[in-house]
Formats: C-alpha cells, sequence, structure tokens
C-alpha cells in the first residue's frame, strides 16, 4: 500500500508513541495500531507516532491509496480530479459541513450519515448543525457508495448538483467510509457538561509587560464570562432534548513555559495531558513560536490569535490562526515600498540595525529575502545582548551618505539613537517593535523616518479601539500595553462570538471553520480595519500603512498613500 | 451589559428552537423540503442594465487598468466573480469557464471572459495567475484584484454584493457588446449551456 509513503510527510516527528491523537474528539487508536503493526511487519522506517488512515489522503487531498489523483465527474461534463475533487473543499475537515451563501453543505461524519431515522431533530442526540438531517432513513455501506458515486441520497432522490459523482473501486470506498466514521464527534477533550477549558501559552521571552496586561485582560474577560453564567443552573431544556445554547462556565489555564526552546513542546504535551483544554486562545511569545505551533498543530490543538512579533508563516496547514505576519509583514511593507521607488532610481543599500535575541532579526531576514533578485544590497549590524548605546550608535553611523536604514529596535533603544549619519535621507522604523505613534523618535530622526503601521491609523480605529478601553476602565485593567491587551481582548471576542454559534458542537475543527467563516462579519475589530479568513488564509489582517511623524514632537501622525496590501 | 447578553442569549435560544421547529417539520429556512433544495440546480435567467463603475483594478499581469476601457473594448464580455480560496463555487464556476473557452474553438478568440475577485487582500496578481493557470485561461480570459474599495464597488454595480465573499452565490453576466444589456444568469449552468446563451446572445444583436 503505497499510501505509507505519504505517512513520513503526514506524521509529526515529535509525537511520542504513547499521546492519544485527540483531534476535536477523533478516536483513531485501532486504526493507528493496526497501521504502526503492518509498518513493522512491511519494515517501514516511519516513526511511531500517529498514522493516517488512508482515508484521510482521500478525504482531504483527493489521493488513492495508490498514489493517483481522485476522479470525479459532475453534471454537464464537468471532471474534478486531485485536490479539486478532495472532500474536504466542502464538507470541512470536521466533516460538519458548512454554509456557503444560501447553500447550506451537510455534515458527512459517520454519526450524521448513520444514525437511525428520528422524528424531530431535536429526538437525535447529535450536535448541532446546519444540513444535517434526522428525517431519513440511515445510509447504509451501499446507500452511501451508491451516494458517492451517482448522487443518489438515502431516501433515493438526488443529492444537489454540487456533489459530484465519484470514481472509486470498493476498497477505497470502504476506507473513505471508515475515514467518515472517525470523524463522528466522540469524547470532547476539554469540554464537560458545565465547563470549557482554554489554555493560553506563555514563552519565558516573553515581554513581561505586555505579559502581565495580556493577563489582566484574559484573566478579567473570564470572569466577566462566568459572571454571567451560573454553572448550576439548568440546562435550557425541552422535554424532547431541542438544541439550546448550554452555558459553560469558561476556565483558564495559564501554561508558563520556562527554560529552553527545545524543551517547550516536551513540556505542552505534559501539560495537554494533565490539564486537556478544547482550544488555545491568545497567548504571548517571544521571539520563537515554532515549539508552540507546531506542537498545536501535531495535536489538532486550535491555537487562536497569540500575541506574536514573529508568527510561523504557513498558510497551507490549519489550526494556528494569527491576527497578522506581524514583523514578517512590516518587512514587505518596506519592501513594497522600496520596490516602488528603486525602480527609477540607482540601486541603494539597505543597512538593518536589530538585536539579534529579538524580533528584529525575523524581520530583517524578511526583508533580505523579499528584497533578493532586486538591484538592491542589504547589509545587517546585529547587536548582541551585551550591546548598549555606544555599539547601536555605533552600528548606527555603518550607514553612509545615500543608504536606507531599516531599524528594528524596541522603544529603549529608539530613545538612545543620536543623530541620523550624515546623508542619510531615508529610514524605516518597525512600528510594532517601536511603541506605533509613541515611538520615542527623536527629533532629528523624524523628518527621514518612514513607520510601518501595521494596524489601523489611531484616527480610524478610535471607535473601535474605544470600545476596549471603556472594558478596560470598567473592569479596572490598567493599559501598560494598550495594541496587545486590545488584540487579546479582540482575540477573546472573536472566539467567544464563533462558540456562542456552536451551540453544543464543541469539535476543536469547527471552531477553526467558524472562526473562519464569521470573521469577516465582524464590526468590532479593535486594532485592524478588516478581519477576514479563509482555508488555505491563517492571518486575518493582511496590511498596513507606512507612516511619518506629523512634527517633531507629539504623537500625530501622516500616512503616506491608503492601505498597503503587500 | 446583562440584560443585553441575557437577551441576546434568549433570542439565540428562540432562533434555534424556531430553526429546529422548522427542521423538525422537515422544511429548512428557505421552506423547501431537503429534497427539494437537493434536486434543485436551479438557474434562473434575467436580463439587466449595469453601469459599468469607473474604478481601477489590477489585472493578473499586475497591470493597473481602468474598468470600464478593459471591459468596452468593443469584445462581448462574460463576467463572473470568484476567490481564489473558495472550496465549493468557485472552482465549479471556473471550471464552466473553461471549458466554455475550449466549447468555442477559434471562436474563443473572440470574447472577453473576465473574473473578478471578492478577495483582493488575499488574492494578489500572482495567486490569482495560478488560479487561472489551474482551470486553463487562455489569453482571452483574465482575471482582476484591486483595493477591497474596488472590489466592493464592480461587486454592488453588478449586483453580486452580498455582505462578504463566503455568502455569495454563483452568478454569470454576458453582454454582447458595449452599451448593450447584460445578461444574467444566476445558479450553475453547464458549459454547453453557457455556450447556448452567448450564441443566442450574439444573434439576438
Amino acid at each position: 500500500m503505497s499510501w505509507f509513503r505519504n505517512i513520513g510527510a503526514c506524521l509529526p516527528a515529535s509525537e511520542p508513541l504513547t499521546a492519544a491523537r485527540d483531534a476535536g474528539g477523533i478516536r483513531r487508536l485501532p486504526a493507528r495500531l493496526a497501521a504502526l503493526l503492518l509498518a513493522s511487519a512491511l519494515g517501514s522506517s516511519v516513526s511511531a507516532a500517529s498514522a493516517v488512515l488512508p482515508g484521510e489522503e482521500i478525504y482531504r487531498h483527493g489521493i488513492l491509496p495508490s498514489g493517483d489523483a481522485l476522479h470525479a465527474e459532475r453534471e454537464g461534463g464537468i471532471h474534478v480530479s486531485g485536490h479539486a475533487a478532495a472532500c474536504v473543499n466542502c464538507h470541512r475537515r470536521s466533516g460538519l459541513g458548512m454554509r456557503e451563501g444560501r447553500r447550506t453543505i451537510p455534515p458527512v461524519a459517520g454519526s450524521y450519515l448513520f444514525h437511525p431515522r428520528a422524528g424531530p431533530a431535536d429526538d437525535l442526540d447529535l450536535p448541532f448543525v446546519e444540513g444535517m438531517r434526522a428525517d431519513r432513513d440511515p445510509y447504509t455501506p451501499e446507500t452511501l457508495a451508491r451516494a458517492i458515486r451517482s448522487g443518489v441520497g438515502a431516501d433515493g432522490k438526488a443529492l444537489s448538483y454540487l456533489m459530484p459523482h465519484y470514481a472509486l473501486g470498493d476498497e477505497e470506498m470502504a476506507q473513505l467510509i471508515e475515514y467518515l466514521k472517525s470523524l463522528s464527534p466522540g469524547d470532547l477533550p476539554g469540554v464537560t457538561p458545565q465547563v470549557l477549558h482554554f489554555a493560553t501559552i506563555i514563552t519565558p521571552d516573553a515581554d513581561p509587560v505586555q505579559r502581565r496586561g495580556m493577563l489582566d485582560v484574559l484573566e478579567k474577560f473570564f470572569a466577566d464570562k462566568n459572571h454571567y453564567t451560573r454553572a448550576e443552573s439548568p440546562r435550557l431544556h425541552s422535554s424532547r432534548r431541542m438544541m439550546f445554547k448550554v452555558s459553560r462556565h469558561w476556565q483558564l489555564h495559564v501554561w508558563q513555559l520556562t527554560g529552553t526552546a527545545e524543551t517547550w513542546e516536551q513540556q505542552l504535551r505534559a501539560k495537554l495531558a494533565a490539564e486537556p483544554v478544547f482550544a488555545v486562545l491568545s497567548g504571548i511569545g517571544g521571539t520563537n513560536w515554532l515549539p508552540i505551533h507546531h506542537f498545536c498543530e501535531a495535536q489538532a490543538l486550535p491555537c487562536l490569535f497569540p500575541n506574536v512579533d514573529v508568527p510561523v508563516v504557513a498558510e497551507e496547514e490549519f489550526d494556528n490562526l494569527y491576527l497578522s505576519q506581524g514583523v514578517v509583514l512590516e518587512a514587505r511593507l518596506i519592501a513594497a515600498r522600496l520596490r516602488e521607488n528603486g525602480e527609477s532610481s540607482a540601486p541603494r543599500r539597505i543597512v538593518q540595525v536589530f538585536r539579534t535575541a529579538d524580533a528584529g532579526k525575523a524581520g530583517a531576514d524578511a526583508l533580505a529575502k523579499a528584497l533578493a533578485g532586486t538591484s538592491m544590497t542589504v547589509v545587517n549590524h546585529a547587536l548582541d545582548a551585551g550591546a548598549h548605546e555606544r555599539e547601536l550608535r555605533a552600528a548606527v553611523r555603518k550607514a553612509g551618505a545615500g543608504d536606507i536604514l531599516v531599524l528594528w529596535l524596541r522603544a529603549e533603544d529608539v530613545a538612545r539613537l543620536a543623530a541620523p549619519p550624515p546623508g542619510v535621507d531615508t529610514a524605516f522604523l518597525s512600528g510594532r517593535m517601536a511603541g506605533l505613534e509613541r515611538a520615542p523618535l527623536p527629533v532629528s530622526w523624524r523628518a527621514v523616518t518612514h513607520l510601518t503601521y501595521p494596524f489601523d491609523l489611531p484616527e480610524r480605529r478610535r471607535i473601535r479601539v474605544d470600545y476596549a478601553l471603556g472594558w478596560f476602565r470598567i473592569r479596572q485593567i490598567p493599559v501598560v500595553a494598550e495594541q496587545v491587551q486590545a488584540d487579546t481582548y479582540l482575540a477573546c471576542g472573536l472566539v467567544s462570538d464563533a462558540i456562542n454559534h456552536m451551540a453544543d458542537t464543541f469539535v476543536r475543527d469547527y471552531l477553526v471553520e467558524r472562526l473562519e467563516e464569521m470573521l469577516e462579519h465582524r464590526v468590532i475589530t479593535g486594532y485592524y480595519p478588516r478581519l477576514a479568513l479563509a482555508p488555505g488564509q491563517r492571518f486575518a489582517s493582511k496590511g498596513g500603512y507606512l507612516v511619518h511623524f506629523a512634527d517633531g514632537v507629539g504623537t500625530g501622525l501622516v500616512a503616506e498613500g491608503g492601505w498597503i496590501v503587500p | 451589559m446583562t440584560a443585553i447578553r441575557t437577551g441576546v442569549c434568549i433570542a439565540l435560544c428562540a432562533a434555534f428552537i424556531a430553526g429546529s421547529a422548522a427542521r423538525a417539520a422537515g422544511h429548512d429556512e428557505a421552506g423547501m423540503t431537503p429534497e427539494e433544495h437537493a434536486a434543485s440546480a436551479v438557474v434562473t435567467r434575467s436580463t439587466a442594465h449595469y453601469q459599468v463603475p469607473q474604478i481601477a483594478l489590477v489585472r493578473d499581469d499586475g497591470k493597473q487598468i481602468s474598468l470600464p476601457q478593459e471591459m468596452n473594448d468593443g469584445r462581448p464580455v462574460v463576467l463572473n466573480f470568484i476567490f481564489t480560496s473558495c472550496g465549493s463555487i468557485c472552482p465549479l464556476m471556473s471550471q464552466v469557464f473553461g471549458q466554455f473557452q475550449q466549447r468555442l474553438g477559434a471562436d474563443a478568440q473572440h470574447v472577453h471572459l473576465m473574473s473578478i475577485s471578492t478577495d483582493p487582500e488575499e488574492d494578489t496578481p500572482e495567486r490569482l495567475t495560478e488560479y487561472a493557470r489551474q482551470f486553463g485561461a487562455g489569453p482571452q480570459w483574465q482575471h482582476y484584484t484591486g483595493t477591497l474599495e474596488a472590489s466592493l464597488t464592480a461587486q454592488r454595480a453588478f449586483g453580486v454584493y452580498r455582505g462578504d465573499k463566503m455568502s455569495h452565490a454563483p452568478v454569470t453576466l454576458l453582454r454582447a457588446a458595449p452599451g448593450q444589456p447584460w445578461r444574467r444568469i444566476d445558479g450553475f449552468i453547464t458549459p454547453d449551456e453557457l455556450v447556448q446563451e452567448y450564441r443566442r446572445l450574439l444573434a439576438g444583436q
């Protein structure tokens, strides 16, 4: 079976043998053990971690066990194959379907296909999803195969035009149906009838002030949610067990990581085993978020909108959602501006100054990468931990006449800058790192410096952010890091809204899918003018401005052009 | 805040209960039974007069263009709205465009196929070029992006705006020549049907 070729690519290397792969309640242990036994029998060098059911390759990627593409036809002679034919495109990773415009795509997780005929839908003891059908005879393997091959439903009537007719052999069909059964929501990790468990993850190198500010927001948000929820109050009930919204107590687990980054995934696995949670909400990192990102992806655990200057850019993945690409976005804003100007003038030298142990390094790397292939030369001056004012100023002075300086510096370093080197008439400063309009940029720099501003402008975001600031005031939360705290409050609100719309259907993949669908509707978007996600999009805000200070003092800004999506 | 929250809570519960009752009777919100809903590949045709908005867009080759100029070069236009991250509706519509091109054969060189992105922040010219390649777009089929405002203006001008990209519905628009009315097709049409519509439109001139 050539699907073993795929296993190596799919397996996360760090997952230990004994960890149960708890992907939104999927129970795959028996299949996984069988796969492992088969793997060792065939002498496969595959690492002994969670195996992938062959049906998953068909469902998610449109690849048959033979390695060939899946093929399907629609009425009117439309042919689809490979990934375009994959079930996941419409039925989603959760298998719970979705709503697109006025169309509802039904769930195909096994329990929604094979349940006995029920009268009213509320007699079904299944979590509510749109498009679920109660008053229909259950599918059998034969009728389901007929539905998938010929578009005929369990009731003998034609399925939607959108549903293709698939070419699947008997064994492939059996594998696909087995996979559908595995998608049924089983035990829900981190969810009890009374409590919904969330974790927030903090790295040891997170900024302590931002960390405190974030935790204040999270703790008060959770307290608020629980204040209006009486865990002991009876579930809203009708005698017929209808779908209803259950108010659960929200519990926050703070997972503070320690030590070096190599140990973080192991710490997280231990924490998840000890404190199972439904999702990871917000959180804060330093320069390296990869271990957390990788952990969440491997565990199929949604990691929702952490406060990171350096996110992990992997749009084809699923579980990690970010508000923006942070310093990577800023680098691309700068590159877009440089490329715009650079076409007409002589090649310039770009001189970057950053601290090795901070986010600026990732920004500098991203800018160098974005400018590769242009005529511009990039020179980096990295400052180590021991570097103070003298070394900082010396690095800045490395820029000569005609050079363009790019400063990836925090406020403390920005305040220590001496005057710009002679002949340097263009400098860029990471707004995100330096404190946006509060960056303590000395007067001598203000005329030559453009700040990257990957947020909405202060006057434009005022109404949306006042909403958050008002809440901070009422809840007596000191505003020590406004942007981080506003982002945290935003993350809480987004997730809370999504959960409200999920009724009782606590499936992790489904939470991510609902966020994807709902985000664009949101009007209160905090520091961002607009948020949007979709399959293949993991960053909700995609652009920014370039600005400069209006004058020598104060926080007034002037935008240079409109919103840029690099 | 409490009263509002409770009110929202009650409203949501009421909505669920109402929805559940409807579903209990086997009808969905559109008042159709699931069978009706499933079986209908309903296609409606109408004629409309749309004003081509005076906006700038960015074509998939990276060039900034004026939509009226691009659209009014004399050729018949077949237009739809897509976004590249779309999983179900857009790939199908784009496939129909691709096959429509093929079935026209030599006549394809006379038509201008246009697809405008409803997710311009994500759909860069590069992404659109790759998307176009997947559907076998020939030289007469271009994809367009631009600012969010421009995309929204275009969507509104052609009556396809539904609030956000995920709420979209399949729509194909045809126009025989500048100044002529538009033929609007709501729903999924097959490539053969689109060829028929197109020939009928040109003949009716």
